[in-house]
């Protein structure tokens, strides 16, 4: 610590804070423009000099820390007069275009000038220009030189957060600009930071360019739709229609960044398909009637539906508040009596023969998964990042290791399918193929037993001698690389007290899911009983996927993780909501359409998903689909299942509800309309209440009020929070019994096999999420060509070369593509983006094959 | 008498080439240092001598040294500072091309001293013959054992490498020279922490000037009481001045430090070439405020020049006689360091464009009523705000010119032309 006069006043601080910092925390401001917190210290604008006793010259308070004894002024006629000059010096050859300038009226160069002056200028020569025009960086920046104050605020964003070095100072001196450099600009990734940061007009939003004035804007804070990082997002609005998207400099797990989903993406709430009106299947075609025609039918269809007795199943989109899906959820165990509700179609793709996923994920969720902030989980010594591609999935998130990397001594490790941007700042890398992270994990075991004393190990897990023998062969299966990458990884984690392992939810979709959650498991006990400090968090690439989970969107657990046979939970939800609940679980998607394909299942209320784009092998799904007596599909948009549907009903996106969202932090957020629902379209959750009370069920709650009172009263992570409390940075939800299962799995661990074929993988690319992204014109413009990528040499073996229309075929289908060639892009695998509706990817996919062996053909 | 050292060898045939070199005495040095010296003496020995650094801050060689953390597994780098930018300064060239290995020696032992694997050479990419004279040389030394590894067969080893500069006289700042060096773009950086902390890839690191490294194997082999000797008690030792301008015999002097300014340009440079009365002297490069003839009594040491109100700076002593307009010289310089300027920080970049600008209208003869006073008032919203040094040294040298010489930018601004024409 160590004691500062600042101002007359004295002050206890850290060691070594910077002045401003030290100032600012005893409330005195010091004007700064090219200091931005997060970013390394340039002092360069001179606007934040102070006075400190015993120097010569004026000192930049960003840059200097202090010094036991230090007395620091920062109000005298010297320190007021070189401000002045500074901003005299800055304003001589600005073009004080403001009446054009986007960022009148929230710029920092007026208001800075505003409160310290000059009050006019003596500067009369003929000002500086760069270029008479704007000129665009690219579709979603543009930059009007003239007006940059050379903060380096966009070019150390864009390197020191974003990763991207796209930008960079070209010139020298008074002609410096900051600008794409070479070819840097090929590697932006469209995040528009730079524009975020920049403190004047000089990089702005094009889309946004020009529409509006800050003034002009109704703005409200919500939550980024896109992934699960779960980003604050401030969406301005003039006359209703949404003109841009921000992000706030202190607030929310993002801070000031988003990624390009974030903030260029959220045009898709006017996409032209969205549904206006209800729709009824007639004489086998989808005709848009009344809600009251709606309802009518529905209520017949729905009477002859549980009449039927045949089992009816739900579906719904993690991309839904807590409170949509908690009723989403309550309607199908109280209307339809069913436990088969199921929340993505991309897990449980597996074969059938390996454990249910949510048997075993259950526990890791309920129990043991951390619900702390992504800055405490990463207050660690070293970091796993396993089966997922951080940089494409979750953008932000990725910024904020590079941000904490650049910070601390941290031990990064990485084992992905694809390159991602970290891979450079990772102490070992190991690219492997969907499937195998359960051989790779399996391997790690085997190296932390064999290099750790084991008899406590021994002494907790009954079974531990059967684990041992059945880890100890696994090796490195033959795979170059994973020997090292072990190994390196084993003595990262003995040499350090605290771990947090951060899962991609590409883990989940991968064949062997199951096995992979189970020695994942098996790893966190271990390490448990081993005394280190372990966090674990999935990085899932949709927005609530926990707060799904949480909200009991899965066919073998209540809400809150009760399960279906503690007859404690399950008597709290009869008791509470007056119904008696079914006991058997229910079953998955899968399993749904293996049953409906049989012809067993009588309906399926899909909320929000799109199977038939998503499933794997889409002539399995659509059978399945034609054979159900009833289809009901609640959605925004007409999706290609809506279009199968037998009644179809138009709900909201994220912009027309109110509610909350739980990140991957399990930080509970709220979600704030700002949008009304387009023609006859309605809130999701008063068309659920709706449905519901078409039945003699009991009403299912009408409002996302009623919901989060339920949730309160009901879900162990949510009790004791309370809605009118959570600021902008959310709440944490808890863990009712954070403690770990005193048992080890002992699953079959197959061998990676890994032929010489090429194996074809999917997921998302940083422009794109899901299907939903394609409907944003923004985003579907920065890239709506579909591609494939391989390696170079690959390619070269393939006869074909970066740029080429090019088939990928599987023994009974193909598609044509691009074909894009990498460097680092890892030999013997293809990625196509899952996207691009028109390729209809899940032509080349079949359940439990995957990845998906693929020959890559010239045209 | 005094006997030279620095250039005792300039003049000689081929002097540029190691057996030249050797056969008077070269190497010598590095010999005695790796047989006698532990690196802790060896530092002692410089401190001793009161050797302080010739690239023109003047700070004690001995004493960056010793920052240098003892932390054996810490890399630690040498730079060598060669990028000689400042008009009217040419001594560093004259080692380089004319003496390459006196340079080699003395980075060697620099190295030794501070506990260096790599050492870099940045040379100004201007100096197309002194870098290839270095590249040569450096393959020489290697060959003969001076460089690389297990250097003489002592546990000492040293690589050392020559990288040209792109054109930016900031890369002459150390720190500008380390970013560069690193390869970024050539701007200065924050210090603390100093280069001897955390400097070339964020490791301990010495950057020293051409001149100051080739006194090193002098000092050894003479002793620090003979350097000390030479000149005044706070900055000793030989110094090398370069004369340019309106002189007889402009050239490189190497003479004791502490001459005076008269004598070096009466003596040596034999007075002006034109025979007419000197108007003024910039004493160490365009950084240094002039002297009007009154001043030219001074000692040409850092201690007596920064009393005077100006610096020796690196040495560089431009002659100007009566024929020379002030305002033309002031524009001309402002109008380098505007170019020169880096742009990083506001006051230099803004700041220079604004007076070069008032300058460049009235020495054309459209000055402004107004502009003196404005022009001294820029200065002072310039100088104690500035990032580097550089800006401060614009403003210095015009601040200068406008305390010895205001009568003749008012004429300027008043009758629309010059004083002296
Ligand atoms: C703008 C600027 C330019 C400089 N140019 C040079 C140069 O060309 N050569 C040099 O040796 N030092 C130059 N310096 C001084 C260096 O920053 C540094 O002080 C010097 O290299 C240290 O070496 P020394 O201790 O041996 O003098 C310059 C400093 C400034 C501020
Ligand atoms: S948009 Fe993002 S990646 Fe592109 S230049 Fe700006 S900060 Fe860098
Ligand atoms: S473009 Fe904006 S952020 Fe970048 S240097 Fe210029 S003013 Fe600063
Ligand atoms: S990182 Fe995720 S939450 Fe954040 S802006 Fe991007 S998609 Fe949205
Ligand atoms: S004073 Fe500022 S702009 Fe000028 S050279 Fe130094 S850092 Fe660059
Ligand atoms: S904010 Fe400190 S110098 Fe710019």
């Amino acid at each position: 610590m160590a004691i500062v006069t600042i101002d007359n006043r004295e002050v206890e601080v850290k060691d070594a804070i910077s002045i401003l910092d030290a100032a600012r925390s005893i409330g005195i401001d010091i004007p700064t423009f090219c200091f931005q917190a997060r970013l390394s210290g340039l002092a360069s604008c001179r606007l934040c000099l102070v006075e400190i006793e015993g120097q010569r010259k004026l000192q930049p308070s960003c840059v200097t820390p202090v010094m036991d004894g230090m007395v620091i002024k920062t109000n005298t006629p010297a320190v007021v007069e070189s401000r002045r000059a500074m901003l005299e010096f800055i304003l001589a050859n600005h073009p004080l275009d403001c009446p054009v300038c986007d960022k009148a009226g929230e710029c920092e160069l007026q208001d800075m000038v505003f409160t310290f002056g000059p009050r006019e200028g003596r500067f009369s020569d003929k000002k500086r220009r760069f270029h008479e025009k704007d000129y665009r960086l690219n579709s979603v920046v543009v930059k009007n030189a003239n007006r940059c104050v050379q903060c380096q605020r966009c070019v150390r964003m864009c390197e020191e957060i974003v990763g991207a070095v796209a930008l960079g100072a070209i010139g020298r001196g008074a002609w410096t600009e900051e600008t794409g450099f070479v070819k840097s600009l090929e590697g932006c990734d469209h995040c528009g930071n730079c524009i975020e940061v920049c403190p004047v007009g000089s990089l702005m939003n094009y889309p946004y360019r020009y529409k509006s004035r800050p003034w002009d804007l109704a703005e409200t804070d919500t939550i980024c739709p896109y992934c699960g990082t779960g980003c604050h997002i401030t969406v301005g609005l003039r006359d209703g229609n949404l003109m841009r998207v921000r992000s706030k400099k202190d607030t929310g797990i993002n801070r000031e960044t988003l990624c390009v989903k974030g903030r260029f993406g959220i045009d898709f709430i006017t996409d032209e398909h969205r549904i206006k009106r209800p729709m009824v299947r007639k004489n086998n075609t989808l005709v848009p009637v009344s809600w009251r025609e709606t309802w009518n039918c529905l209520q017949e269809k729905l009477s002859a539906l549980i009449g039927s007795k045949k089992p009816v199943g739900g579906l719904a989109s993690p991309r839904y508040t807590n409170e949509v899906l908690y009723t989403f959820q309550k309607l199908m165990r109280t209307v339809f009596k069913t436990n088969s509700i199921d929340s993505s179609v991309k897990f449980n793709v597996s074969d059938g023969k390996s454990p249910d996923l949510y048997e075993v994920l259950g526990d890791i969720i309920s129990q043991r998964y951390s619900r702390v902030s992504l800055s405490d989980a990463l207050d660690t010594d070293a970091v796993l990042i396993l089966g997922g591609n951080i940089t494409d999935e979750n953008p932000v998130t990725d910024y904020t290791l590079r941000y904490t990397l650049s910070k601390k001594n941290l031990k990064l490790f990485i084992a992905s399918i694809r390159p991602t941007r970290l891979d450079t700042d990772a102490g070992a890398v190991f690219r492997h193929l969907p499937g195998e992270e359960s051989f790779i994990l399996a391997g790690v075991l085997n190296g932390i037993i064999g290099s750790n004393k084991t008899d406590v190990l021994d002494k907790t897990f009954n079974n531990f001698e059967t684990f041992k023998n059945a880890v100890k062969g696994s090796g490195n299966g033959g795979l170059t690389g994973l020997g090292g990458f072990i190994k390196d990884l084993v003595s990262g984690i003995n040499t350090s007290k605290r771990i947090s392992l951060f899962i991609g939810g590409e883990l989940l979709r991968s064949s062997g899911a199951s096995t992979s959650v189970q020695m994942l498991h098996n790893l966190i006990n271990i390490l448990d009983i081993l005394k280190k400090v372990v966090n674990i968090q999935f990085l899932f690439d949709l927005p609530n996927q926990l707060g799904a989970w949480d909200m009991g969107v899965m066919p073998n657990m209540l809400p809150g993780y009760r399960r279906l046979d503690d007859s404690d939970g399950k008597g709290l939800f009869e008791k509470d909501w007056g119904v008696s609940l079914p006991s058997d679980a229910g079953d998955n998607f899968v399993r749904m359409m293996e049953r409906s394909a049989k012809g067993e299942m009588g309906g399926l209320y899909i909320l929000g998903e799109d199977p038939v784009l998503t499933y794997p092998d889409v002539n399995v799904v659509k059978d399945a689909l034609s054979k159900l007596d009833l289809l009901i599909v609640q959605d925004a948009f007409l999706t290609e299942t809506a279009k199968m549907a037998d009644i179809v009903l138009p709900g909201s996106t994220f912009a027309e509800n109110d509610g909350t969202f739980t990140n991957n932090e399990g930080r509970l957020q709220r979600v704030r309309g700002f949008h009304t629902p387009a023609f006859d379209s309605k809130k999701d959750i008063e068309i659920l209440s709706h449905v519901a009370s078409l039945t003699e069920c009991k009403r299912v709650p009408s409002s996302s009020t009623d919901a989060f009172e339920e949730i309160l009263r009901l879900i162990e992570p949510y009790k004791g929070i309370n809605l009118q409390e959570i600021g902008g940075d959310g709440t944490m939800t808890h863990n009712s019994k954070a403690e770990s299962l005193k048992k080890l799995y002992v699953p079959k661990i197959s061998t990676p096999e890994r032929t010489k074929a090429l194996r074809l993988v999917t997921g998302n690319n940083l422009f794109h999420s899901g299907h939903l992204s394609e409907r944003s014109r923004t985003l579907k413009a920065l890239l709506d060509r579909p591609f494939v990528e391989i390696n170079r040499e690959d390619a070269a073996d393939f006869n074909v070369e970066d740029g080429e229309d090019v088939l990928v075929c599987t023994r009974d289908s193909d598609i044509k593509v691009k074909v894009r060639t990498g460097r680092s892009f890892p030999r013997g695998v293809a990625f196509i983006p899952d996207n691009f509706k028109d390729v209809r990817l899940n032509r080349l996919f079949k359940r439990g094959e995957y990845p998906v062996c693929v020959e890559i053909k010239k045209v | 008498m005094f006997e030279k050292s620095l250039l005792k060898n300039v003049g000689k045939n081929k002097s540029h080439v190691i057996d030249s070199y050797i056969s008077s005495g070269g190497y010598d040095a590095l010999k005695k240092v790796l047989k006698e010296y532990t690196p802790e003496e060896l530092i002692q020995l410089v401190k001793d001598s009161s050797l302080r650094g010739r690239g023109g801050a003047g700070f004690p060689t001995g004493l960056k040294w010793s920052f240098v953390p003892k932390d054996p597994t810490l890399p630690k780098y040498l730079c060598c500072n060669a990028d000689e930018g400042e008009p009217g300064t040419f001594k560093d060239r004259e080692i380089i091309e004319k003496d390459p290995h006196q340079l080699i020696e003395g980075m060697a032992i620099a190295s030794y001293a501070i506990g260096v694997r790599n050492a870099f050479i940045y040379i100004r990419g201007e100096f197309v013959l002194g870098a290839n004279r270095l590249e040569e040389a450096i393959s020489e030394a290697y060959k003969k054992g001076f460089l690389g590894k297990k250097i003489l067969g002592s546990d000492f080893s040293l690589d050392l490498s020559v990288h040209r500069g792109a054109g930016a006289y900031i890369c002459g700042e150390e720190t500008a020279l380390i970013e560069s060096l690193e390869g970024d773009r050539g701007q200065p950086r924050f210090k603390p922490p100093f280069p001897a902390i955390k400097g070339l890839y964020m490791s301990p690191t010495v950057v020293n000037n051409v001149e100051t490294l080739s006194c090193i194997p002098h000092i050894v082999l003479k002793g620090a009481s003979w350097f000390k000797e030479i000149g005044p008690e706070k900055s000793p030792g030989p110094k090398i001045y370069c004369l340019s301008g309106h002189v007889k015999k402009p050239g490189v002097y190497e003479l004791p430090m502490g001459v005076t300014l008269r004598y070096l340009i009466e003596e040596h440079g034999e007075g002006t070439n034109s025979g007419k009365k000197i108007k003024a002297v910039i004493p160490g490069g365009v950084s240094a405020p002039m002297f009007p003839e009154s001043g030219l009594d001074i000692d040409m040491d850092f201690d007596s020049l920064a009393a005077a109100g100006s610096m020796l700076g690196s040495g560089g002593v431009i002659v100007m006689d009566e024929t020379t307009c002030i305002v033309k010289v002031a524009t001309r310089i402002i109008e380098f360091f505007h170019h020169e300027s880096c742009g990083k920080c506001t006051p230099c970049r803004e700041g220079l464009e604004w007076v070069s600008k008032i300058l460049i209208r009235l020495e054309s003869g459209d000055g402004r009523k107004g502009d003196v006073e404005l022009l001294e008032d820029l200065c002072n919203n310039i100088f104690g705000k500035t990032f580097c040094p550089l800006g401060d040294g614009a403003v210095m040298s015009l601040r200068g010119a406008l305390k010895h010489f205001k009568e003749e930018f008012l004429y300027h601004v008043d009758k629309g032309g010059c004083m002296v024409a």
